[in-house]
């Protein structure tokens, strides 16, 4: 199998050098550092420096060679072949890099190399540079679980990491097929002319700039995390917060970037109707986010004065494990069902958990103050690991090395941390600062218990047969459904989310509020109050607005509250920035990183708690009375061509147009005017007929106009009655905008809806189809009419549809003479008679008569009947011409005639009102900046501080 | 009591409400047989589509109304009336959850549905030769 034709294997055969050496280089980093450290070695330092850019420079050839083969669309390549192909534009190729584990393994690993790069340009320049080395240590042995990640070896039978490197004749599922050993497989074989494509919900530009910003607030969150255990390592407690504090803000500025560009692909690309769903993806990266900004506020304490020093060490260190567990919960396969965009496992399980489980034991270890605690604490883990791995059973041992580690973590607490200082005053900046890093981390304790439901099933198995015992002898059901291990998530998430979370956010928008009037140690309580006594009032003012123009009632006092801090958030943070900082931009971070955050939850209470459905069909059948659980009639029937009332505005479907794959819809949106009737215009109320009496403009209710304006008509005909236009109060105006949702075509990925939104400075209109005729079938081109349906029917058979019930009276041959002269004798014209009946109307009758023309005993062409009112359009398919019998008196004729029914074309739109969105985005930007500010200061600021 | 007691207090006490509430709210993953045992109460079942089985969407009459047979893991089907708009490639789905509960005449419910496609993230890329 010596040459395969037009394969590049010196691509992937550098790629696993690289790989190889990437790992080699970032274990000879660690040892080096770790020596270094341990020694005080200038010498061990300066190798692990090289072996660190070492092993920068082969991370970026992985990169560099990834991109390559990308580029070149070289097929015989998994990873290539699985996530790109040659229609995908460009622009795009980043986003296949990333799409699968392998490449956003690398993209991690990528910025951690950029972080670890300038944090030895600064410590060049000689600050905080004994930190070097043992915060080097941390991120080189990170680099090495990274590596192994994508090393794609095999040590005995278990595989280290999946390689993007692998030829798909390499795979092991491919090994030993016959196509293998075919020197010309790659001509030969069609499937790899070409690639499987990216997912087309990737295919935006907010995926291509959302996870390498999320990537890189993942991978900040290690410098806070090297420096905090450096710390331990070194037991100089409080010297790593000064050079760590502006790492840990910079995290939070970009990690909350990235999971709100994650919030705006949802909103902008997903159709779920939303930008947040408290999906597991999206969790898993909000909790080390609420942490890291717990960790990073009680650092500017403790750099101070010493106070909550265990605290400090227990947010940091846990801001980087929730990184890494949220890594395990959406990479290695554990939350299966539960979430709709996480990877499957790929056998990446053993790998991460060890990666998590490893660091937890680490911070641990290294909490503990003395030397015979970590070697003892060391030795267990050790044991449980062996025990787990040999005898199988994995799930028990990592239960006890959560018991020891819980255990250990106390018995740290208590030996190092538990200070006999006097605690600090109810008017001092630091105890409220402690009291919200607390309140964060509660936050995330839930976030985090709830998205795990699926994880304790798998760690609950084991205690089945011990939780089944004692419910039968304490006769408590609840340990039986523990016992059970079948939770599923919340079935109403996001209500479950939010109950739980809103007061979490209201003690936080309070602290966030007055804490910075606070200050530090102690303050004046008449000076606290002068100063902040307008934003209360000017907060009390906004609430009252909103409630009043958003129409809050009693029972959403919950929410009202919410509201008020918020809004009490955002006027004393503008008021600290003006009045105390008096404007000075300097300081200013962040107090216009605290509005952003004011109005990023002021913006999202808004708008979900007062998203409108103005789709909400109220013409249909009511889905309640099948089950109660069934109120969401969210979705609009529209008939091509038909205008229909939608909340504030007329909506009509236009027109459908295909382009580039995609399948836009056009909806246009008019304005409602009042209707003007005229005297002498007829309408129809129910089976009434009325006729205007006057001019006049119509008024809300019928009844209301009805005495003054209208007459009914008695005697009228049955076609006038139904002719008559429906009575109604409101009239499409001019049109004000149209909106095009549409429908990615793909028939590999699926075809996905996406949405379009109407921006307005209060309120987004958002609509996306639920539903429509995709053309898909041969027979449907966009004639204006769905896909036919064809039964088998007989003469006086029924055909029920949904708007009309059809009765065929008769099929007979038309023998009329204009039909005989204009076609000849060779053809033969049959013709279905039918009553149709509106489904709804008892009374309303229409005939259609579709016909088929036969010649020589084959369909040559047909005509359909169409019936506008009822939507609906009948065709003749087939008559079997052999059997065919003329009608005639008391004969019933039984033959079967193919019959077609299909309905005018239409969509199926959902559309939501978002009010006060706007204010959710320009938080963003605030927030943002605001972090972005304050990091620049402090990055500035640390030379005159440095020792 | 030190006041560092009692935040310590609070601090365990709403963990564990938490904990509890992530609990309480949880819903149950069940097979069919289990959910028509226990009708009206919310469950989740998982299953795929019974693809020999017509799946009725008629938005004209209805347009967040679909109903169709789902077989879950033990083999038992069931017609299921879901109470949304038929999703996009439904025919194609490969595992479905339902979120729902069964009523007394031997039907499901479902309120919310979500659905896995085949290969929306890793297609077992298998290639024949």
């Amino acid at each position: 199998m010596s040459a395969y034709i037009g394969e590049h294997t010196w691509a992937g055969q550098l790629g696993h050098v690289l790989t190889a050496s990437s790992f080699v280089m970032a274990l000879l980093a660690t040892v080096s550092f770790l020596l270094a450290t341990q020694r005080n070695d200038d010498h061990w330092k300066r190798l692990g420096r090289l072996a660190f850019h070492g092993h920068t420079l082969a991370v970026l050839g992985i990169i560099v060679t990834l991109f390559l083969m990308l580029f070149n669309h070289w097929f015989e390549y998994d990873y290539v072949w699985k996530h790109s192909n040659l229609a995908m534009s460009m622009e795009y190729i980043a986003s296949c890099f990333w799409e699968g584990q392998e490449g956003s393994f690398l993209l991690w690993t990528f910025w951690h190399v950029v972080l670890g790069q300038v944090l030895l340009w600064r410590w060049r320049s000689g600050r905080s540079a004994v930190w070097e080395s043992p915060v080097m240590t941390i991120i080189a042995l990170v680099q090495v679980f990274l590596a192994t990640m994508i090393l794609g070896v095999y040590i005995g039978d278990i595989r280290i990491g999946n390689s993007p490197f692998l030829l798909i004749r390499e795979l092991e599922e491919n090994i030993g097929l016959p196509w293998t050993t075919m020197p010309n497989y790659l001509q030969a074989i069609p499937q790899f002319a070409d690639g499987r494509g990216l997912n087309p919900l990737l295919q935006n530009y907010w995926m291509v700039i959302h996870p390498p910003t999320l990537f890189l607030g993942f991978a900040a969150t290690l410098i806070p995390f090297a420096y905090a255990l450096a710390g331990l390592w070194k037991r100089d407690h409080q010297g790593w917060m000064t050079p760590a504090l502006p790492w840990a803000f910079f995290g939070i500025m970009v990690l909350g970037t990235g999971i709100l560009m994650g919030g705006a692909w949802a909103y902008e690309a997903l159709s779920f109707g939303g930008f947040w769903a408290w999906d597991p993806v999206e969790n898993a990266s909000l909790v080390p986010w609420l942490t890291l900004v717990g960790a990073g506020h009680l650092m500017l304490v403790n750099k101070r004065k010493s106070t909550s020093l265990f605290t400090v060490y227990l947010l940091t260190l846990i801001t980087f494990i929730l990184v890494l567990y949220s890594t395990f919960l959406t990479r290695s396969g554990v939350l299966g069902d539960t979430s709709v965009h996480s990877f499957t496992g790929d056998g990446m399980l053993p790998g991460l958990l060890f990666f998590l489980l490893f660091f937890i034991g680490l911070s641990v270890l290294l909490l503990l103050p003395r030397t015979d605690q970590r070697r003892f604490y060391a030795l267990i883990s050790a044991a449980l690991l062996v025990i787990g791995v040999v005898l199988e059973i994995p799930v028990p041992a990592i239960l006890l090395f959560g018991a020891v580690t819980l255990g250990n973590l106390l018995i740290a607490y208590r030996s190092a941390f538990n200070s006999s200082e006097p605690e600090e005053s109810l008017w001092s900046r630091e105890f409220w600062l402690f009291i919200g890093s607390l309140v964060l981390l509660l936050s995330a304790v839930q976030i985090t218990f709830s998205t795990s439901i699926p994880v304790f099933n798998l760690l609950l198995e084991p205690l089945g047969n011990g939780l089944r015992s004692l419910a039968s002898t304490t006769g408590i059901e609840a340990f039986t459904q523990l016992a059970d291990a079948r939770f599923a998530p919340p079935s109403e998430a996001i209500e479950h989310y939010n109950r739980w979370q809103l007061p979490f956010a209201f003690i936080t928008s309070m602290l966030v509020a007055f804490t910075q009037y606070l200050r530090w140690k102690d303050s004046d309580r008449r000076k606290f109050w002068r100063d902040i006594r307008v934003a209360l009032l000017l907060a009390a003012l906004i609430t009252a607005v909103c409630v009043w123009a958003f129409d809050y009632t009693l029972p959403e006092a919950d929410r009202v509250a919410l509201l008020f801090a918020t809004a009490f958030a955002f006027t004393a943070n503008l008021g600290y920035a003006t009045v105390v900082l008096k404007g000075r931009l300097k300081n200013a971070g962040p107090s216009v990183a605290h509005v952003g955050f004011a109005l990023v939850l002021l913006g999202a209470l808004i708008s979900t708690s007062r998203t409108e459905e103005v789709s909400r069909n109220t013409k249909n059948m009511d889905l309640r009375f099948l089950n109660e659980a069934f109120d969401n009639n969210e979705d609009i029937l529209l008939y091509r061509g038909d205008t229909v009332r939608m909340g504030d505005h007329f909506v009509r479907y236009r027109e459908k147009e295909r382009k580039e794959g995609n399948l836009y819809f056009a909806m246009d949106y008019y304005g409602v005017e009042p209707r003007d009737y005229r005297a002498g215009d007829t309408v129809r109320v129910g089976d009434m007929l009325f006729v205007s009496q006057s001019d006049h403009r119509a008024g809300d209710h019928f009844l209301a106009d009805q005495p003054a304006h209208w007459r009914p008509v008695d005697q009228h005909t049955r076609r006038a009655l139904w002719y008559a236009p429906e009575w109604s109060n409101a009239r499409p105006g001019a049109a004000q905008f149209t909106l095009q949702p549409f429908i990615q075509i793909n028939p590999r990925f699926g075809n996905v809806p996406e949405p379009d939104t109407r921006h307005w400075w209060n309120k987004d209109l958002y609509t996306h189809v639920r539903y429509a005729d995709l053309e898909a079938d041969a027979d449907s081109a966009d004639d204006g009419w769905m896909p036919d349906r064809t039964y088998d029917k007989t003469v006086g058979d029924t055909i029920v549809t949904p708007t009309a019930i059809a009765i065929i009276d008769s099929v007979y041959v038309m023998r009329d003479s204009a039909t005989k002269s204009m076609l000849g004798e060779r053809y033969t014209v049959y013709a279905a008679q039918m009553r149709v009946r509106d489904l709804y109307r008892s009374d309303r009758w229409f005939e259609a008569r579709p016909v088929v023309i036969y010649a020589d005993g084959a369909p040559v062409m047909g005509r359909a009947a169409e019936i506008p009112p009822l939507r609906v359009k009948y065709g003749l398919s087939t008559v079997d011409a052999a059997a065919f019998v003329e009608p005639s008196a008391g004969q019933r004729n039984v033959v079967k005639y193919g019959l077609t029914v299909a309905e005018a074309e239409f969509v199926v739109l959902q559309a939501l009102m978002f009010p006060g969105i706007n204010i959710l985005w320009i938080g963003c930007v605030l927030l943002a900046l605001g972090t972005g500010m304050a990091v620049w200061q402090r990055f500035r600021e640390r030379p005159s501080k440095q020792a | 009591m030190k006041r560092s007691h009692i935040i310590a207090i609070v601090i365990i006490a709403v963990s564990i409400a938490a904990l509890v509430g992530s609990l309480y709210d949880s819903s149950t993953y069940a097979d069919l047989a289990q959910a028509m045992e226990d009708p009206g109460t919310e469950y989740h079942v998982v299953g795929v589509l019974d693809r020999s089985q017509e799946i009725i969407y008629e938005p004209s009459l209805n347009a967040s109304l679909t109903t169709f047979t789902m077989k879950d893991l033990s083999g038992k089907t069931c017609t299921v009336h879901l109470a949304k708009a038929k999703p996009q490639d439904f025919e194609r789905s490969e595992r479905l959850v339902l979120i729902g509960s069964a009523t007394e005449n031997g039907e499901f419910h479902a309120r919310d549905m979500l659905m896995k496609c085949p290969s929306k993230y890793n297609e077992e890329n298998r290639i024949e030769g």
